[in-house]
């Protein structure tokens, strides 16, 4: 059977918040370079119709950082939902390159999994950590992302069929309230318990009594799904699997989950887009042992390398000026 | 220079009063009201639009604090616009589209014509890939070209350590735990640019094409704001690159069609944020050309409101209804507008429209850009 293959998250920084991170350099963090919580978001997986073809292309797997990142809360439309991240400023570029990765990214993902283990809390699942350089005399700003997820040893696997449209598995009226659930609340991670005439929402955290009364076969999870190709669920799913299989492993040899990509009512003759499929995996050995984590994002040309981002040409009062007619 | 011109906007914008009469029929121009009540309408119906209150320190008091500007994030711009320059073998390409549903009244007031309909993209299929490094280096220095390059390419093997300046190149960062990063590729899905699932949304005869257009998927974020001075909406555009990397300003204009790139369409301070600068349609003639779509438009709708007044004294209930599911999506407020039809004169388009019309403008001056989200109307 295939092993399942997860789009990953790939970041998409707003120029608004190379703009705040020079007013946080300058005005509040200074000289420092602890770590700032800072939040992004992502939203459904969204494609669009080639007018000019016909098809339809899938847009990018995209984790957004904006302009209130360092904002505690901000309020997000339905159907987005906040990912709490990690933020590392350097103050020289020889502290970026040197700065230990590893252990910075060990460290996020051991809070991670502890979360998992002890507290049964699916909040950190999608926690991001971000390095980043700012030359602010240049307006360049060097980043790195990174979106721990833990690798599952053995792997998940998927049967030949692939993933399918949840409308072959789920009613309209289940789709429908489910919809209307998330639309009322947005989770992340969320359980769907199907009846005869419609679908229940709960928080994963409510395993245990959501489901007491549900067949094992008729258990679903599902997420925010990111991703908007066809057979790649989003990168988020890897944590919530780990979770499951970390929590819940009596149940988790065989995990019915559904891919959430829906963010308005289909309108009349189209599709539901969200996906659904049924993974497997052979129980672990060891369920609540570490598996170990990846996730440093690449950078275009396909290297785990930094990326840059070059406001110069938008920020440069010089070059502006250049541009003004 | 340049400063002095924005610092005299500024001042200008300052002073200029703030219209208090609603006269979007005679000329085109909008109250704050009228565009807050535009941008619910539009934000209720297409929910992609948000409204957003910026920088507190730069709101405008004439506007709700927590409605300063409308939001859509990641719009995709799939073509540059400069592939679709137009030539004499499209002059008959053009097909009429239908806007909304005609054959209840039958007139055809509300049909749009699309031009190069069937065109195949030419410049911009996987044949003819290099576009990119065509793109006119405005600025010419040498350093700039060095760092646009970079901004296209970020950080990669290819860009040599001494061409980047000052800042030494980050080449040299080890890279990290490769081994481990290994062994999980397994299920990692493969990069778009490697290979689409050949199944779902696009099947194998679509990859070809799908390949050439893919790597150069561009999405941006689209403001609008209010513009005291014109007294009409405002369009900003911030773009990015497949790889989420700021596009610079001759990037943009390649969205830009050939006519308004850097003479209605500049980079400009964002008028919410202390810094921001993006790309701008210059709103001086936005008024008069709204004020011709409306009156093109209104004479439609007048004259189905007649019609749909004739037939609700006639008794054909099903006329009614459907007339008022096609023009009465903006009832939504309540209120003043709900007045029951056969009371009122034909009042015509209703200011909720607004940007509604203002979009489909904006989408012909960014023919790209799917700005117009509203074309299920």
């Amino acid at each position: 059977m295939p092993v399942v293959q997860f789009t990953p998250f790939s970041s998409l920084v707003q120029p608004a918040f190379w703009h705040d991170l020079t007013r946080m350099k300058i005005d509040v963090l200074q000289l420092s370079d602890e770590e700032v919580p800072v939040i992004g978001s992502y939203t459904t997986g969204r494609s669009i119709t080639d007018r000019e073809t016909g098809q339809e292309i899938p847009l990018g797997c995209n984790l957004a950082v904006g302009g209130e990142a360092f904002q505690k809360s901000s309020q997000l439309p339905a159907f987005s939902v906040a990912a709490s991240g990690i933020f590392k400023n350097y103050n020289t570029i020889e502290d970026f390159k040197a700065s230990d990765k590893t252990a910075f990214f060990n460290q996020a993902s051991e809070k991670i999994w502890d979360s998992i283990v002890t507290k049964k809390d699916t909040s950190l699942l999608n926690q991001f950590l971000l390095i980043t350089f700012a030359d602010l005399k240049k307006y360049r700003y060097y980043y790195w992302f990174s979106f721990p997820a833990f690798a599952s040893k053995p792997s998940w696997e998927i049967s030949e069929n692939g993933w399918k449209a949840a409308a072959e598995e789920l009613s309209p009226k289940q789709l429908t309230s489910v919809y209307n659930q998330l639309h009322e609340q947005t989770r992340p991670f969320f359980l769907v318990r199907l009846s005869e005439d419609g679908a229940e929402v709960a928080g994963v955290e409510e395993y245990d009594e959501f489901f007491a009364n549900v067949a094992p076969a008729s258990r679903t999870v599902g997420f925010i799904d990111p991703s908007a190709m066809a057979e790649n669920p989003g990168w988020p799913l890897r944590n919530l699997l780990a979770y499951l299989r970390a929590t819940h492993a009596a149940d988790s040899s065989s995990v019915r989950v559904l891919c959430w990509r829906d963010s308005e009512l289909p309108s009349a003759g189209k599709p539901w887009r969200s996906r659904f499929a049924i993974v497997t995996s052979p129980a672990a050995a060891d369920p609540t042992a570490k598996p170990s984590a990846v996730g440093w994002e690449k950078n275009p040309a396909g290297k785990l390398a930094p990326r840059m981002a070059d406001l110069a040409p938008m920020m440069d009062p010089t070059r502006l000026a250049d541009q003004a007619v | 220079m340049h400063a002095i011109q924005q610092q005299y906007w500024a001042v200008r914008d300052y002073l200029s009063p703030v219209l208090k009469e609603s006269k979007f029929k005679e000329h085109g121009r909008i109250t704050p009201e009228e565009f807050v009540a535009a941008g619910d309408f539009l934000a209720y119906k297409f929910p992609v639009w948000t409204w957003e209150k910026g920088d507190i320190s730069k709101a405008r008091d004439y506007l709700p604090t927590d409605k300063q500007y409308l939001v859509t994030r990641g719009v995709p711009c799939l073509r540059r616009a400069t592939s679709l320059a137009y030539t004499d073998a499209d002059e008959d390409a053009e097909r009429l589209l239908s806007f909304g549903d005609t054959s209840a009244t039958g007139n055809e007031a509300d049909e749009w014509v699309e031009t190069h309909a069937g065109r195949k993209p030419t410049l911009d299929s996987a044949a003819n890939p290099g576009e990119i490094d065509d793109i006119p280096d405005l600025d010419g220095d040498h350093e700039s070209d060095v760092a646009s390059a970079i901004g296209n390419l970020s950080i990669s093997a290819s860009t040599t350590g001494a061409t980047v300046g000052d800042t030494p190149d980050l080449d040299d960062i080890p890279d990290m735990e490769e081994e481990d990063l290994e062994e999980e590729d397994e299920a990692i899905a493969a990069p778009k640019a490697k290979g689409i699932p050949s199944s779902g949304v696009l099947d194998v005869s679509q990859v070809e094409v799908a390949k050439g257009n893919l790597l150069q998927v561009r999405t941006y974020d689209v403001m609008i704001t209010y513009d005291k001075y014109y007294q009409t909406p405002r369009i900003w555009l911030i773009g990015y690159d497949e790889n989420g990397t700021p596009l610079t300003p001759p990037q943009i204009f390649q969205d830009v069609s050939a006519d308004h790139a850097l003479k209605t369409v500049t980079i400009e301070a964002f008028p919410h944020s202390a810094t921001l600068q993006a790309a701008s349609v210059h709103p001086c003639k936005h008024a008069s050309v709204m004020k011709k779509v409306i009156e093109r438009m209104n004479a439609g709708v007048v004259e189905e409101q007649l019609a749909q007044r004739k037939y609700a004294g006639g008794a054909s209930p099903k006329d009614t209804k459907e007339n008022k599911k096609k023009w009465g999506f903006g009832r939504k407020s309540g209120g003043k507008d709900d007045k029951p039809v056969e009371d009122e004169e034909a009042d015509g388009m209703r200011v909720d429209f607004y940007l509604v019309v203002f979009l489909k403008f904006i989408a012909s001056i960014v023919p790209t850009i799917e700005v117009d989200s509203t074309t299920a109307f």
